[in-house]
């Protein structure tokens, strides 16, 4: 889970994932690493890094530790650092401790901030609130 | 003089352009705090084609790699690898199971490659299992291939394409 605290090395050493534009997954996916997401979720992301490529399109939360969005999201986002690119649609919270959003990107919700110490106690957070 | 458009233009406009000195201040303090790698997703705002398109797989192709667990659904008109754990259906044109790689659930497709464990069902036209695929369930193809070594538990059944409803084609489910 993305609030164990681990070793700085470990999860990015891990093999990143792809899911190809023509994937669509319904479900959760649990992952130690990078997640490039070219096509369609609908459930719960939970990654140590998320990329979200210009044609992916997520309806579900997403914890990370950090969050690179250039598609749509319909759901709440919790990561440490979050990019907005200016291709990007947001629908939904951004809960951050650093948030860049590109001139051009269109969100529509509230963009809470909270400390660091907030996503290290996150991993019960989603599924109560869910 | 100094008005609300004016009084940030120092700032706001070298942000833009990605590494700045203010750009940085309000990297600095979260940063220093997490002391964490995160240097590619900072500088992408600038130049974020490079984070996407040269770190992407090749194209069509979904690898779920051996960190993943996805419990649910995954569907493709396109080819899936998965390395992972997947606790669910998976359909594609062609699905590759890593030597390491777990599902539990349905595994359909044109073409299914199983280096790893199935525990559930493979239905698909032509079914390869390579000497360390372990599968428990049946199979349901039309051509088969089965290395010295594969273990299987369950029957296999030369009925695909040829039965009514469970089995259907890919093409006609995505799209």
């Amino acid at each position: 889970m993305f609030a164990q605290t681990r070793k700085k090395a470990d999860p990015l050493d891990q093999p990143p994932s792809h899911l190809g534009p023509a994937l669509k997954v319904t479900g959760v996916l649990d992952m130690d690493g990078d997640l490039y997401v070219h096509g369609a979720v609908l459930g719960r992301i939970n990654a140590t890094r998320v990329i979200l490529a210009p044609e992916a399109s997520i309806d579900g939360d997403i914890v990370a530790r950090d969050v690179h969005i250039e598609g749509h999201v319909n759901g709440r986002i919790f990561a440490l650092n979050v990019t907005v690119e200016s291709t990007a649609t947001v629908t939904g919270r951004i809960f951050h401790n650093t948030l860049a959003v590109a001139r051009g990107a269109r969100i529509d919700g509230r963009m809470p901030w909270r400390p660091p110490s907030y996503f290290d106690t996150l991993t019960q957070l989603p599924e109560i609130r869910l | 003089m100094t008005t609300i458009f004016t009084r940030n233009d120092k700032g706001s406009e070298p942000i833009l352009a990605g590494n700045t000195p203010a750009a940085e201040k309000s990297d600095a303090a979260p940063g220093s705090q997490n002391a964490l790698p995160t240097d590619p997703l900072k500088h992408s705002l600038a130049s974020a084609q490079a984070l996407t398109s040269t770190a992407s797989a090749p194209r069509g192709v979904s690898v779920i790699s051996r960190a993943l667990k996805i419990t649910g659904q995954l569907e493709s008109s396109e080819d899936i690898q998965i390395e992972g754990l997947v606790e669910g259906d998976v359909r594609a044109v062609t699905v590759r199971v890593g030597p390491d790689a777990r599902v539990h659930g349905t595994v359909s497709g044109d073409e299914v490659e199983l280096a790893g464990t199935v525990d559930g069902k493979i239905e698909a036209k032509k079914v390869v299992l390579t000497s360390s695929a372990h599968m428990t369930g049946d199979v349901v193809h039309q051509d088969i291939s089965i290395q010295s070594g594969a273990y299987i538990s369950g029957n296999l059944i030369p009925d695909y394409g040829k039965s009514e409803s469970n089995v259907q084609p890919i093409k006609a489910m995505v799209e």
